[in-house]
């Protein structure tokens, strides 16, 4: 007991004073910089922790006794553990940046923990107090949302309002899109930008004279077409509805809205009126419009994402909701020719802005974390330009970098979305995490609503009654 | 002293051979189970650390959902569909393999059981390419007697979905059952059936008054063992069939403590499924032993 | 003895029924080990009970047992199937014996609180296991996995095992005692024996289950140089879903079916004769 306070103390001390236990490679004034948000930081993580953990003051101690001889060099010293999901954009990235962290800070063992099953295995250390330093919170088992609410992460607030990268620039500025506030806090920040959208393949409408539509009158009349022509013209992956309402439904809502998506953040606020609202009628009226036209694969309502993608690839249907990982995760399977054609939303009305609901993928410390120095530092080193650059072309997806993409040796199309996501013409939504019961009922309401179960009331009614016993 | 002395030595024996393995099942079955239904009382997430003590409230939470009595129904359908077509199936099989001389009686014996052998990982995997609705098994092989293709979404109805998964769980199950049952019959002394053919009673008759009553206690322990299995394990087809989609048309309790427990972030809600579970096996065991008590002939 | 079906055209039907089945558990088999020898491609075009194309794709096998280091799963496996297989037997043979001849007080709920444990959904159990295995310090490790294992078949043992001792004559072991046995003596060189095939019965049952367990697996190792066949079978379908790659996937299952198929095989005779026995009292 008395040699961890005194180390506390001690360390606290070298803290304030001038050690640095920011990223290696960075020059020296930002070093200093870091080094006074990183105390305060710390401090104050120390205060709140109330003795509940003492991984701040033990960690903080380690890095006293190494850091105390030397006076430049910042060190990052001790175990550091990354939790990484990997799905559609694979672990490329992962791996180098992890390697190239590594690589920087010799004297830091960093641990890589990164799978598909990632997520469900590493649970129990989230639970049990003794979580990973830092996590990349994507796929399954994993809600940034529930995370917050269980006071699993550690709150950035403070820390990102100027924190700069390894580069010396300000990380808030060089983000597309800003990170998610929970209750005007900050907790995670995104890292992968990622838009729904509705994917085509140009090559066949060109061979077979389709319009590319860019309305939903367009998609309607071009749909007629495709069928008259005997393409089934919509698959979506109904074992995982949420492909459909992130690329079709949520989108129509805003449109119909009148391009104001104040109303997704209320539904993601759980108020009932944002789910009753004339918007979203209208939009699960547009799903209806596509059921009662046949435009539906009807074996959509079974299928998973690969058999829904695969299925698109073969052109035995004509277009697919999905997300910007799409070609990447299909890239084996793409077949000769194909060409994707992309627009973030089809469910506006002629003349009506494009709307892209956006989806990021974003990285937080835990706070349970033993070296939040170096999840810290690690933060400044993954949204450094260099780094950061490499999304695109590792994972084939845009990050949350601003900058000009093109330049980049990202994927054709990968630019081309970036491209809307940044004109002033769409109405872009930010990422909206909605509370997983919701989000649970909305997927099976709008299933039953694309296999004729229910109508729009019905889905009204039944996720309404959701959200009313979750508002309770 | 003799007496006592043989007294010590039998409790010893009888205490060494009870107490390590009641030790161990108590630290690795006993105290997780039971912690784990304990959160049932807990309002939890599951992820956070931090848990508060709500009494019974998701018991009264569980019994207003529709969904939870939804998933009840269907695991009783398919317990009584599971054991129709089993013991029906297993029987027939069990019975054709021993008392009527077929050659290969052994092959076939061999080979029915191979589903046992199977991962259920893999069984979930094959069946979900056999009703594939674009490249399945099912609707190809439909395809081939009619002029337009077959597109049946065989998981994808509006009501019934849970039908489909009978077959694959019924497939699944034969082989254990049916060598058990072969088993009872090779039991059976030959004599009754000398006996009986010698009164001129056919193989259907001889089917009923001696077979049947003579295994009966065989197919009780078949019968309570498939309710068992299917109560509290059927999860794990249904999760790598359809996660208890479309719209949970296939949700059973097993399958919906998982979702609410690990995707929904209500584990002690799913705790309290958990319960509900073993609650119901509980009665449901005792209805069936009474239910096909008094049928019981001891083979004399 | 018996005389089988006389009516030719009911045989005809039965024989029907027989082989159509056969295929149907067959099949399978044969479609697991066909479309690991095809690409992604195949699946799409072809009927899905169509033959590979030439040349076929014996490559997707090696693929996966040099990517996904097949043979360090299958050690893990198989020692980890082994140990617990083995202890299972011990600790529930013992307990099965004195619950099948001895009373004594709690007898009766002892063995209704071993077979009230098979209703229980396992999962439940999951996350305190987690802790509980934490704090021994067993997580990550075959030691840990296979006390777990142990104690999860421990309750099918002791009900097969019960009523196969309650079926063997009573005689043996009272001339056993006789001859100056000790209770202990008596046992293991009479009973143990003697049970050989209820026994093996409850083996091969363990011996499927947790060579095919999967989820207890997943939690209790993230050590990706432990993990078992299934373990890795359930994190490599999880990756195929977002890589497609089929014919590797049907490649692995195949690798995990054959040795259980094996097993089966060479004991295929002794599990008749073990369920048999244990299943008739």
């Amino acid at each position: 007991m008395m040699n961890k306070k005194k180390y506390a103390a001690m360390s606290a001390a070298v803290l304030l004073a001038s050690v640095s236990l920011a990223g290696c490679g960075s020059s020296n004034d930002n070093a200093s910089n870091n080094a006074s948000t990183n105390a305060a930081n710390n401090g104050s993580t120390n205060a709140t922790n109330d003795g509940g953990t003492n991984a701040g003051s033990t960690n903080a101690g380690t890095n006293a006794g190494t850091n105390a001889g030397t006076t430049d060099t910042p060190k990052l010293t001790g175990d550091f553990e990354v939790q990484y999901f990997v799905g559609g954009y694979g672990d490329k990235w992962w791996t180098k940046v992890i390697a190239d962290f590594q690589a920087a800070n010799p004297d830091l063992h960093v641990k890589a923990l990164g799978g598909p099953k990632i997520n469900e295995q590493n649970k129990p250390r989230w639970i049990g107090g003794n979580p990973p330093d830092f996590v990349y919170i994507d796929g399954p088992e994993l809600n940034d949302r529930q995370m917050v609410e269980d006071g699993q992460l550690e709150d950035l607030t403070d820390w990102i309002k100027d924190a700069k990268n390894v580069d010396g620039d300000k990380i808030l500025d060089m983000l597309a899109q800003q990170p998610q506030q929970f209750d005007g806090k900050i907790y995670n920040i995104p890292l992968v930008l990622n838009s729904w959208g509705i994917f085509w393949n140009k090559a066949l409408f060109k061979e077979k004279g389709w319009q590319e539509p860019q309305d939903f009158q367009q998609f309607l009349d071009v749909s007629d077409k495709i069928k008259a022509a005997g393409t089934t013209p919509f698959i979506h992956t109904g074992k995982y509805p949420y492909y459909i309402n992130g690329a079709f439904l949520y989108p129509a809502i805003v449109s119909a809205n009148n391009g104001d998506y104040t109303v997704l953040q209320d539904m993601a606020a759980n108020k009932v009126e944002a789910f009753e609202s004339e918007a979203v009628k209208t939009a699960l009226g547009k799903i209806v419009t596509l059921r009662d036209k046949g435009f539906i694969d009807k074996a959509s309502i079974q299928i998973n994402h690969t058999d829904s993608q695969m299925l698109f690839l073969q052109n035995k249907d004509a277009f697919i909701p999905n997300g910007l990982w799409l070609p990447n995760e299909m890239s084996k399977d793409i077949p000769q020719g194909f060409d994707f054609g992309f627009i973030p939303s089809i469910t506006q009305d002629a003349g009506q802005k494009i709307v892209a609901n956006t989806s990021t993928a974003t990285v937080a410390i835990a706070k349970n974390a033993k070296n939040k120095d170096a999840a810290h530092a690690f933060l400044q080193f993954v949204f450094s330009k260099a780094q950061a650059s490499q999304w695109a072309e590792l994972s084939g997806a845009p990050s949350n970098i601003k900058g000009d993409i093109s330049a980049s040796n990202a994927p054709s199309f990968v630019k081309d979305a970036a491209k809307y996501l940044t004109d002033p013409n769409t109405i872009v939504i930010p990422t909206i995490t909605f509370n997983a019961d919701v989000d649970k009922a909305m997927q099976d309401a709008t299933d039953a609503l694309t296999i004729g179960k229910i109508d729009p009331a019905g889905w009204v009614k039944r996720v309404t009654d959701v959200v009313k016993k979750v508002a309770k | 002293m003799e007496a006592g002395s043989a007294k010590w030595q039998r409790n010893l024996f009888i205490a060494s051979f009870i107490i390590p393995t009641f030790a161990f099942f108590c630290i690795f079955t006993i105290y997780p189970v039971a912690k784990g239904l304990y959160y049932s009382m807990f309002d939890w997430s599951g992820m956070s650390q931090t848990k508060s003590f709500i009494g019974l409230d998701n018991f009264k939470e569980m019994f207003k959902d529709p969904i939870v009595w939804r998933a009840i129904g269907n695991d009783y359908f398919l317990v009584v569909g599971k054991i129709i077509g089993i013991m029906v199936i297993a029987t027939f099989f069990a019975v054709a393999l021993t008392r009527f001389n077929f050659k290969m009686a052994g092959f076939f014996r061999s080979i029915f059981f191979i589903p046992n052998v199977i991962s259920v990982v893999v069984i979930g995997v094959l069946w979900n390419f056999i009703y594939n609705p674009q490249i399945g098994f099912l609707n190809a092989f439909l395809s081939l007697f009619t002029d337009e293709k077959v597109t049946i979404t065989w998981l994808g109805f509006t009501n019934h979905t849970i039908w489909m998964l009978l077959p694959p769980a019924i497939w699944a199950g034969i082989g254990f059952y049916m060598i058990l049952l072969i088993a009872a019959i090779q039991n059976i002394p030959a004599s009754y059936y000398e006996a009986a053919e010698l009164e001129g009673a056919t193989q259907w008759r001889q089917f009923r008054s001696i077979t049947v009553p003579l295994i009966w206690e065989q197919m009780k322990v078949s019968i309570l063992n498939i309710m068992m299995t299917t109560l509290n394990g059927s999860f794990v087809i249904v999760w790598i069939m359809t996660e208890g989609g479309p719209d949970n048309s296939t949700q059973v309790m097993g399958s919906y403590l998982y979702q609410m427990a690990f995707r929904q972030y209500h584990f002690g809600f799913g705790a309290a499924i958990g319960v509900l579970i073993l609650m119901l096996s509980l009665i449901t065991t005792v209805v069936l032993q009474r239910l096909l008590r008094h049928e019981t002939v001891e083979l004399s | 003895m018996n005389n089988g079906i006389r009516n030719p055209i009911v045989k005809i039907v039965f024989y029907a029924i027989l082989i159509l089945w056969g295929l149907s558990v067959l099949y399978p088999l044969l479609w697991t080990l066909l479309d690991a020898l095809k690409n992604n491609d195949q699946f799409f075009r072809h009927a899905p009970w169509s033959l590979p194309d030439f040349p076929l794709l014996w490559s997707n096998f090696s693929y996966v047992w040099n990517k996904y280091n097949f043979d360090s799963y299958f050690m893990n496996s198989i020692i980890i199937t082994t140990g617990s297989t083995l202890l299972g037997l011990l600790l529930a043979a013992t307990t099965a014996y004195v619950l099948a001849r001895y009373k004594f007080m709690g007898s009766g709920a002892l063995y209704l609180l071993y077979i009230a444990s098979m209703m229980v959904p396992f999962i439940l159990a999951l996350i305190p296991l987690f802790f509980l295995m934490n704090s021994f310090h067993l997580i990550n490790t075959k030691i840990g996995l296979i006390l777990v294992y142990t104690s999860s078949v421990l309750a099918f043992g002791i009900f097969v095992l019960v009523g196969f001792f309650r079926s063997l004559p009573k005689e043996l072991e009272e001339a056993s005692i006789m001859d100056g046995a000790s209770y202990f003596g008596t046992f293991f060189r009479v009973m143990l024996p003697l049970s050989q095939p209820g026994l093996i019965t409850v083996a091969i049952v363990n011996v499927l289950n947790i060579w095919n367990e999967y989820i207890v697996g997943t939690i209790l190792v993230n050590d990706p140089t432990q993990y078992t066949l299934p373990v890795e079978i359930g994190v490599m379908q999880a990756e195929m879903q977002y890589r497609t790659e089929w014919g590797p996937l049907f490649a692995a299952l195949f690798f995990t079916i054959v040795p259980v198929l094996l097993v089966y095989i060479i004991f295929q005779r002794k599990i008749a004769s073990g369920i048999t026995a244990g299943a008739v009292k």
